[in-house]
């Protein structure tokens, strides 16, 4: 017997929205995922501009200083569920900005990601695989990985 | 030439003398004359001041400062150094803001980075860098990073403090006799990248625009210093990702340079081949990138489209689609298939099938023409003032090209032209990026011909000649090398120290820079709806305006 919760969430997960947000240069390979070859929306994504309409985050490869309030901001205004995909080499330990000084390098700690697509840039495949992947997330019910912790909790921003 | 060492001479200097075919490079031993000079290389023609590079000799103590003036219309060039002390309280020199209006955010860096305060200076406010930096001196060799790195969380509240409190400032305009206040332009809109503009408008009406950049700030030019020679290149290559093998080829040539390698002819060839790929990348992003903000998806979808073509030759040459790293100093980084260029033949296929549907349908389309040809209007004098470059100059009619100016790699041998618009308008940048398409597709097909010919008649081994050996440690130097970037000229200053084996300073300095500067004087006075159009028309991209 199909539960009313789980066709809701199979509902959720097959459009998924998520906020338009570039916070480094994996948005290029994001821009081709959206492109006509590899053209994620049959699989049911969409950038939309206002993060109160979507229910995904992607943190696209590095987030300087300067770009994690901006990153906090945007996800604390997106609706529950929602859930947050990280890019890149760079989402994980800073990638190739491992050295640099004004990169943080691990943004993840702070706002803790559900999926890692690695790669620097990763693939648009692997992009489009990844999301596939939180899509299983969602319809499983398994709650976001930011919602159970991260140091974001206890900054202010 | 001659008349520029003429005037050089009649100050105290250290020395004058020729280097390369354009430029002239002195060092004059007062650093106070520096104004004086600036205003008589003006005089001169030299009106365009290319970027201001701050080396910190830590050993010698002092900061030696370089000046690079252009002259857009005969070409000629001057490299101006001098020094000052290091101590941060007479850091100082006379700012040439006043007289180059280019100079204005080169001298906010370099107070931003190294600490140097340059007198009367209109604006001297830090720019790229984040709010826990100010006061300091990230880009001095005795500034102690792991110390500031220690407290990261406390410097990101350091942050949003300063953002909240311009928050409570935005609003203080509005009240019962005005209506004036601060919008936020980003930091990520949807038509733009990274950036935030801070959009003093009264109404509908903007009254003037302060960009507040360093969202994607990752000091690269500091990161170099870092790695080895080989290993700066990935730094190098994430100058901007739309266009990373021109950046690298930048790079390499000043390392070869210093190392005194000559590369051979099949290298340079190839770095042509992969140079122009690379910029039609880039223009196809950037047309797309313009009529997204007009709120039209389909020239974007149609450009990624053609695009991907020329990635597939990027991946099939270099493994990557993007991050190829494909260029070394002392040559190209893989031989070459023949396979690949018949994966780059389907590329230029592509382009010759869709080329005259793009043309009718976008480039002469009646809507785009009525809606931006009377917008954001570049005259030639603002051009050479804010030093602009790239297809932003080429569209208001300045004849400027480094690869005719200045050639380097196989460009000498190359048959190109200037491709120049005449009003500077938003419209004519756009039309300008498809003619240099087309431009650069012509130019491949020659390059691949040459190639192929070269080939056949067995002067060039493809799988041996891409690389000559370049020493791991470069003796002491310093080198400037310029590339016509896609978005305009990058010059590279790198500077070495003896025995090295990695950049003591690289500075890059990166065309979207000063068009962003010009951001505020375009835009003054017209309504909101316009920013968008020419944001978009000015083909900026975040990653080389902060680096």
């Amino acid at each position: 017997m199909l539960k009313i919760y789980d066709f809701f969430a199979h509902a959720k997960s097959e459009s998924l929205w998520m906020a338009h947000f570039c916070t480094g240069c994996c948005s290029l390979e994001m821009a081709a995922a959206m492109g006509p070859r590899y053209d994620w929306e049959r699989y049911g994504y969409l950038p939309t501009p206002t993060p109160r309409q979507a229910d995904l985050l992607i943190i696209t490869g590095l987030v300087t200083k300067k770009m994690l309030p901006a990153l906090l901001r945007t996800y604390a205004q997106m609706p529950e569920p929602k859930y947050v995909l990280a890019l890149g080499a760079c989402s994980f330990d800073g990638g190739p900005y491992n050295d640099s000084l004004a990169v943080i390098k691990n943004p993840t700690e702070i706002l803790p990601a559900d999926i890692f697509v690695a790669g620097c840039p990763p693939r648009p495949e692997a992009i489009i695989a990844g999301l596939e992947e939180i899509k299983k997330k969602m319809k499983k019910g398994i709650p976001s990985a930011a919602s159970q912790g991260g140091l974001w909790k206890e900054m202010e921003f | 030439m001659l008349k520029i060492k003429e005037i050089l001479q009649e100050f105290n200097t250290e020395y004058i003398e020729d280097y390369k075919t354009t430029w002239v490079k002195a060092k004059i031993k007062d650093a106070t004359d520096i104004a004086v000079v600036a205003q008589r290389l003006k005089k001169n023609g030299l009106r365009t001041i290319a970027t201001i590079s701050p080396t910190d000799f830590i050993d010698e103590n002092k900061i030696e400062m370089n000046y690079f003036f252009e002259d857009l219309i005969t070409k000629r060039n001057c490299w101006l150094k001098c020094d000052i002390p290091r101590e941060l309280e007479q850091c100082k020199i006379e700012s040439l803001t006043p007289f180059f209006k280019g100079a204005n955010w080169h001298e906010r860096e370099a107070f931003s980075m190294f600490g140097v305060k340059f007198i009367n200076h209109p604006d001297l406010r830090p720019i790229i860098v984040s709010q826990d930096f100010y006061d300091k001196t990230p880009f001095r060799k005795d500034f102690d990073w792991d110390a500031h790195e220690a407290d990261t969380l406390k410097n990101i509240q350091t942050i949003v403090d300063a953002f909240k409190d311009e928050e409570d400032e935005n609003d203080k305009g509005i009240g019962e006799d005005s209506s004036e206040t601060v919008l936020n332009w980003g930091p990520t809109h949807p038509a733009s990248g990274p950036i935030r503009l801070k959009v003093h408008c009264d109404g509908e009406d903007v009254i003037g625009i302060d960009p507040d950049i360093g969202f994607v700030w990752r000091a690269l030019e500091h990161l170099v210093t870092k790695k080895d020679f080989i290993g700066a290149i990935v730094a190098v290559e994430r100058l901007c990702f739309m266009d990373n093998i021109n950046s690298m080829v930048g790079y390499v040539q000043a390392v070869e340079e210093i190392a005194d390698v000559e590369i051979t002819e099949f290298a340079k060839w190839m770095r042509v081949l992969l140079g122009e790929v690379s910029r039609i990348s880039s223009h196809a992003m950037g047309m797309g990138g313009f009529y997204n903000a007009l709120g039209l998806h389909t020239v974007a979808m149609w450009n990624m489209d053609i695009r991907e073509f020329f990635l597939d030759f990027l991946e099939s040459y270099s493994g990557a689609r993007i991050a190829t790293a494909a260029i070394e100093p002392g040559g190209v980084r893989y031989g070459l298939q023949e396979n690949m260029l018949k994966e780059l033949q389907l590329g230029l296929d592509k382009f010759d099938n869709t080329k005259e549907d793009i043309k009718a349908i976008f480039i002469n389309n009646p809507t785009m023409k009525m809606r931006a040809s009377k917008q954001g209007i570049i005259s030639p004098d603002m051009v050479e003032d804010y030093s602009l470059c790239g297809v932003v100059a080429r569209s208001s009619g300045v004849k400027v090209d480094v690869r005719i100016d200045e050639p380097y790699a196989a460009y000498d041998q190359v048959k190109m032209d200037y491709v120049v618009q005449k009003d500077g308008s938003a419209k004519d940048r756009l039309v300008n990026l498809f003619e240099e398409l087309e431009q650069s597709i012509d130019i491949i097909k020659q390059a691949k011909k040459h190639i192929e010919v070269g080939i056949a008649s067995g002067k060039f081994n493809p799988t041996k000649d891409h690389m000559v050996k370049v020493p791991k440690k470069l003796p002491k130097g310093e080198a400037i090398s310029r590339v016509e970037w896609s978005r305009g000229e990058v010059l590279m200053h790198l500077v070495t120290q003896e025995k090295a084996t990695s950049p003591y300073r690289l500075k890059m300095k990166a065309p979207s820079f000063n068009h962003t500067m010009m951001l505020d004087k375009l835009l003054a006075g017209q309504t909101l709806s316009d920013i968008p159009l020419i944001f978009g028309s000015l083909y900026i991209c975040q990653g080389d305006l902060d680096r």
